[in-house]
């Protein structure tokens, strides 16, 4: 490890140089990547090298993180940016934001080519979601974390950030909004999910599948999503510094409609059904009259929630094939510009 | 609604349910399973609905047995499409379908089948250019579905949507995935988002790209499935919707056309690569005269030493040779290894797609840098 550290300033120094030193033999200047750190796994620091779950021996530093990988300085210069350096399940909405509003404006940028954003894994669906809704660019935006802490063995991390790098670079990547990129592929944010808790081929698009996907040889894509996204969404949080209270609702057998009550005491102005349930009929009401918008998701992790015969005004607003903590994410956007049920319904159709 | 249009759409209901019951007994045992239930407004299908043309390749959904419960050794009498139609008058409801038979007389398949989906292809593209016509469906047996839609999305010039159907049980089996296949189907190929996608296939409520779309499950209904890629987008209960949109070149982007195909296609043909597989198989395929050979190469595209060296003396008489992968799913690449050893990676295609690209590759060009741009982008 000691040895490690002590190698760090060598390797920094290597990638400052590399392109330096291209420039200096008269090749074209590397490309600029801008790299935003977040934290999560895949700066995390373990006791030991079999510590693959309960790593919280220490950070690493978004310095430590791009020295941890010298190939990169061969393809990219990268300039970093730390937002925060926690797990993703304490990011939110202050995050978000910042992210949102920082990446369209390095974006804008002539001399920057696209983006990368390092995130814990549990909830980086949830962030990645919420930048395809809101950066404003067509440039590459990547996302990608570890399920294997820094200082593990066999650890993902390296490779996933170098393959995350090569997608942000790559000219197919442009347009095709946020990207997420671990274990050589590349999922849309729209439909990928984490679907493991410790396997390295956690993150999946149930049935959708992949986009592409980063081999040897090269960065290689067979899909395009056609869900809006990015510089064509109509949500702006240029302006915004808070985001509506919008929960989530699971819905079991005999699921007391306490939860829904209390969350609309604590005033969420949005609500979004993982299941619904029988019991919740009442208190669904209850909050409906109080102004409550409620959309309706599905626990089963696979399938769309179909229309409600009777449109969203008058029966249900319906997710389609977003999962729960990602309509919450829409939903939460929606409700900066509507509380009208027919256009919610039409935002989830669209995005 | 008033009461007496009330009155009035029942009476329509009650008689769509007759006609429905009437043309259910017509076909006899034909689609015992569909539920003789009108859905409402059937009676009075809706003005300006798209024209589907309903062409039949045969397949398992035009199979039929006496006994519902025979799900695996069914046959003839086939169905022809109009019967299809007869007994889903529920299609009525999405299209103006227009059936057409394709089929080779029973016993009188061409040989190469190849000279069958020429005609078929010809016939694709001729109806892409008739205005009465919005969509296509096409039924086909689901053992080599998956390939004649590939050749189709590669060599026919169209932008209406195309739509590949089968079924895993026979139209008169029990629980038969076919009717609702078939109705599927229609409502994808007469649905706008469907066009310009390259040929579909749809069945068991999913859509997907001809290109990635293979046969996994001998009898399963959920036989269809991508296996590096998923769907492109779901027949669901209450709308077509589409997901993603393939990238790679076919249909109205590709470089190869129907019309200027020669009049039968180069002989290539498919090896499968396993411990010790030895290289008088490539040596006999040679000598047999191909020009190219597929080789379904074990890992991430490794051929045996036998097919190694076999491969060279292939190589020196001018047959290509391409390697795919027998993991399944997963790319071959392109390595600095396979370029010393002039072999074409397949990409991730599965070896019976690859052969029909290298095939349409070869009736163009024998330059091994160029069918590698054709594999990097079809």
């Amino acid at each position: 490890m000691l040895q490690r550290l002590r190698l760090v300033p060598v390797l920094l120094a290597f990638t400052l140089l590399a392109p330096l030193a291209a420039f200096a033999s008269g090749a074209r200047p590397l490309p600029t990547i801008k790299m935003f750190t977040t934290g999560g796994t895949i700066q995390s620091k373990g006791a030991h090298r079999l510590k693959l779950s309960d790593y919280s021996d220490g950070r690493v530093t978004p310095d430590e993180l791009l020295a941890d990988v010298p190939e990169i300085g061969k393809i990219a210069k990268v300039e970093v940016v730390e937002i925060s350096n926690k797990g993703s399940g304490s990011v939110g909405a202050k995050e978000h934001l910042a992210l949102a509003k920082q990446l369209t404006a390095e974006l804008a940028r002539p001399d920057v080519a696209g983006a990368v954003v390092t995130h814990g894994t549990s909830a980086l669906e949830e962030t990645a979601f919420f930048l395809q809704l809101t950066v404003k660019s067509d440039k590459p935006v990547v996302v990608v974390g570890s399920m294997r802490p820094f200082t593990a063995i066999s650890r993902d991390g390296p490779l996933n950030l170098y393959n995350a790098v090569r997608t942000a670079l790559a000219p197919e990547a442009k347009g095709k909004g946020v990207l997420v990129v671990l274990n050589d592929t590349i999922h849309s944010a729209r439909f990928v999910t984490k679907n493991h808790t410790y396997h390295v081929e956690t993150f999946v698009a149930r049935e959708i599948g992949p986009l592409g996907y980063t081999d040897s040889d090269r960065v290689v894509f067979y899909r395009a999503p056609l869900t809006r996204h990015t510089a064509n969404s109509e949500f702006d949080v240029s302006k915004l510094d808070s985001l509506p209270q919008v929960d989530i609702v699971y819905g079991y057998q005999e699921a007391s409609p306490g939860s829904i009550d209390g969350l609309v005491k604590s005033g969420a102005q949005g609500l979004v059904l993982a299941s619904g349930a029988g019991t919740y009929r009442n208190a669904l009401e209850r909050a409906k009259a109080k102004g409550v918008v409620i959309v309706a998701s599905d626990r089963k992790g696979a399938g769309r929630v179909t229309h409600h015969k009777d449109g969203p005004d008058k029966g249900a607003i319906t997710a389609g094939d977003l999962n729960p903590q990602k309509a919450r994410i829409l939903l939460r956007l929606a409700l900066t510009k509507t509380h009208d049920p027919l256009e919610i319904q039409r935002m989830f159709d669209e995005y | 609604m008033s009461t007496d249009r009330r009155a009035a759409r029942r009476r329509l209901s009650a008689a769509a349910c007759a006609v429905i019951a009437a043309l259910s007994m017509s076909v006899g045992a034909f689609a015992q399973e569909i539920p003789r239930l009108a859905p409402p407004g059937l009676a009075a299908p809706p003005a300006g609905l798209p024209n589907v043309r309903l062409i039949s390749l045969g397949g398992t959904i035009s199979g039929t047995a006496t006994d519902r419960l025979n799900l695996t050794n069914y046959g003839a009498p086939r169905l022809s499409p109009e019967d299809w139609i007869a007994a889903l008058p529920e299609l009525a409801l999405v299209a103006n379908v227009t059936p057409e038979d394709l089929r080779e007389p029973e016993g009188k398949t061409s040989k190469p089948i190849s000279l069958h989906w020429m005609k078929v292809a010809r016939r694709l593209q001729e109806l892409g250019a008739d205005a009465s016509v919005d969509g296509i469906v096409v039924t086909h047996g689901t053992n080599v579905l998956a390939e004649t839609a590939y050749f189709m999305n590669l060599v026919v010039n169209i932008k209406k949507p195309v739509v590949f159907v089968g079924s895993q049980r026979p139209w008169t089996g029990i629980s038969g995935d076919g009717p609702l296949n078939l109705y599927n189907a229609v409502r994808v190929a007469a649905t706008k988002e469907s066009a310009g996608k390259g040929v579909l296939q749809a069945m068991n409520q999913n859509i997907h790209a001809a290109r990635d779309v293979t046969k996994t499950s001998a009898y399963r209904v959920e036989t269809f499935q991508g296996v590096d890629l998923g769907v492109l987008g779901v027949a669901d209960p209450d709308i077509v919707k589409f997901f993603t949109e393939p990238t790679r070149r076919h249909t109205f982007n590709s470089e190869f056309n129907v019309s200027s195909l020669p009049a039968s296609l180069p002989d290539v043909e498919v090896l499968y690569a396993y411990s010790d597989a030895p290289g008088y198989l490539l040596d006999a395929m040679v000598e047999r005269g191909v020009k190219g050979i597929v080789i379904d190469g074990t890992g991430a595209g490794a051929l045996t030493e036998g097919f190694t060296e076999a491969a060279k003396r292939a190589q020196t008489k001018g047959v290509v040779i391409v390697v795919t992968a027998r993991t399944f799913g997963g790319r071959v690449q392109d390595t600095p290894r396979r370029r010393e050893a002039n072999i074409v990676p397949g990409d991730n295609l599965p070896p019976e797609k690859a052969r029909l690209l290298l095939q349409l590759a070869l009736t163009k060009t024998t330059d091994l840098a160029e069918i590698t741009r054709i594999f990097n982008e079809y």
